[in-house]
């Protein structure tokens, strides 16, 4: 009974599905498909079938005229593969050495600024005489610069023998020190700038300069630098 | 006889591919293949600048067969997409730059002596047919070009058109219904068939 009602509802369908194209319409997609209508068909149905092949029909000596020309055209018009090929690998090499170059350039131009880093600055100074990075700085202790002792003045070991300090090199006077040799500024009488801007940036003549008191021996930046600051005088 | 016939089927991939690695006879089967079809449906279309458009439409096809993927079916539909757009293109083209090839317009608007289509039909040939198929609105008689000469189903015809496929059905059988009644009074002689009186 099942097997009954189920053949009932797919006949209903199937003859649903039938009736949804029209006779004409149904001949038309046979027209439009290219199969044969018989000869029971209508005459102008089978005259418009013939029109159909006719248009479908196989290609005439006309329509193949131009194959020469076709292929010809085609071959100009292909892109070339092997020299493509040749310039792909090519372009790499060229973009790279040049941006490479480009990068070299401006390492070169950064290192003979001293703008790099310091390990980079003196690899650099070492390889084409850039100059040289700026010794690390020393940050003295700041017991030792504000006791230094009358007879010691400039002389003491944390400002003894070590280079231009980080103050000394900007040439402005540290308030940390305090001018506790007053004998020797006293002696210099008033120390002008100048006098303690080379003091400052030049320690081997700031002796001289800045009076006996500032600096005992060459090379004591750190003891400059306290003779600047006595400008109490 | 179903239209539409694939002349290369199994062979069309190898032609493809010989072809887009620069193969002239693979290419020359290709356009054997094809070439007919796509000429009756720009005459169609377009009517003497046929020949101009389809070699348009092959400088392209020479140009991106090698990134083209695909069956005969595909390659088709890919074909012919380009042929409407440079179709489309040649009729703006002639809407900006009208030409008139008389003075005397008067002539066109004049009726024949005889009647055309019996005309077409005493001696019927391909040219003959299409020049009928072409009486048709643009859009119906494109689409059974397509259908037709060209051999795609309704689908494929209606992703080249930009149409649903059941439009694309609605207008074939309107153009069929309207071709139809236009050789209805028309007697056929054909060889192949003998003459049939309508």
């Amino acid at each position: 009974m099942r097997v009954f009602t189920a053949s009932l509802a797919e006949m209903w369908f199937s003859a649903r599905r039938r009736s949804r194209l029209s006779p004409d319409e149904a001949t038309a997609e046979l027209m439009l498909a290219g199969r044969p209508l018989g000869q029971h068909a209508p005459a102008s149905q089978r005259t418009l079938e013939l029109v159909l092949a006719t248009a479908a029909g196989p290609a005439t000596e006309r329509e193949l005229a131009g194959e020469t020309a076709a292929v010809t055209a085609f071959l100009a018009a292909l892109p070339e593969p092997e020299p493509a090929r040749r310039r792909g690998p090519r372009r790499i090499p060229v973009l790279a050495v040049a941006f490479m170059f480009v990068a070299l350039l401006a390492l070169c131009g950064t290192a003979e600024a001293g703008a790099l880093p310091a390990p980079l600055q003196r690899l650099a100074h070492q390889a084409i005489n850039a100059p040289a990075p700026p010794p690390a700085m020393r940050v003295p202790r700041p017991s030792a610069d504000v006791t230094p002792g009358p007879g010691t003045t400039g002389s003491h070991p944390a400002s003894a023998g070590s280079g231009p300090s980080q103050e000394s090199r900007t040439g402005k006077p540290s308030a940390s020190p305090k001018p506790t040799h007053t004998s020797a500024s006293q002696g210099n009488g008033k120390p002008t700038a100048s006098a303690s801007a080379s003091a400052s940036t030049q320690p081997t003549t700031s002796t001289t300069d800045n009076g006996k008191g500032n600096g005992g021996t060459p090379g004591q930046g750190g003891g400059n630098g306290n003779g600047n600051g006595n400008g109490n005088g | 006889m179903l239209y539409g016939r694939f002349v290369l089927d199994g062979d069309f991939p190898d032609a493809l591919r010989l072809a887009a690695c620069g193969d002239a006879a693979a290419f020359a089967r290709l356009w054997r293949d094809t070439h007919p079809p796509l000429l009756r449906y720009l005459w169609v279309s377009v009517g003497d600048a046929a020949e101009d458009v389809a070699a348009d439409v092959w400088l392209d096809v020479a140009r991106r067969i090698g990134s083209f993927h695909g069956g005969e079916q595909e390659f088709r539909g890919w074909l012919f997409t380009m042929a409407r757009r440079k179709m489309i293109d040649r009729h703006r083209y002639e809407a900006r730059r009208p030409v008139s090839p008389t003075a005397n317009g008067e002539l066109f608007e004049r009726p024949a002596p005889d009647d055309t289509v019996a005309a077409a039909l005493e001696c019927i040939s391909t040219e003959t047919a299409l020049a009928l198929i072409a009486t048709l609105p643009r859009d119906q008689a494109e689409i059974i070009a397509l259908r037709v000469v060209v051999g795609l189903d309704a689908s494929a015809v209606a992703q080249i058109v930009g149409k649903s496929p059941g439009a694309v059905r609605v207008a074939a059988h309107r153009g069929l219904r309207t071709l139809r009644d236009r050789v209805a009074n028309a007697t056929v002689t054909s060889p192949g068939r003998g003459g049939v009186t309508l």
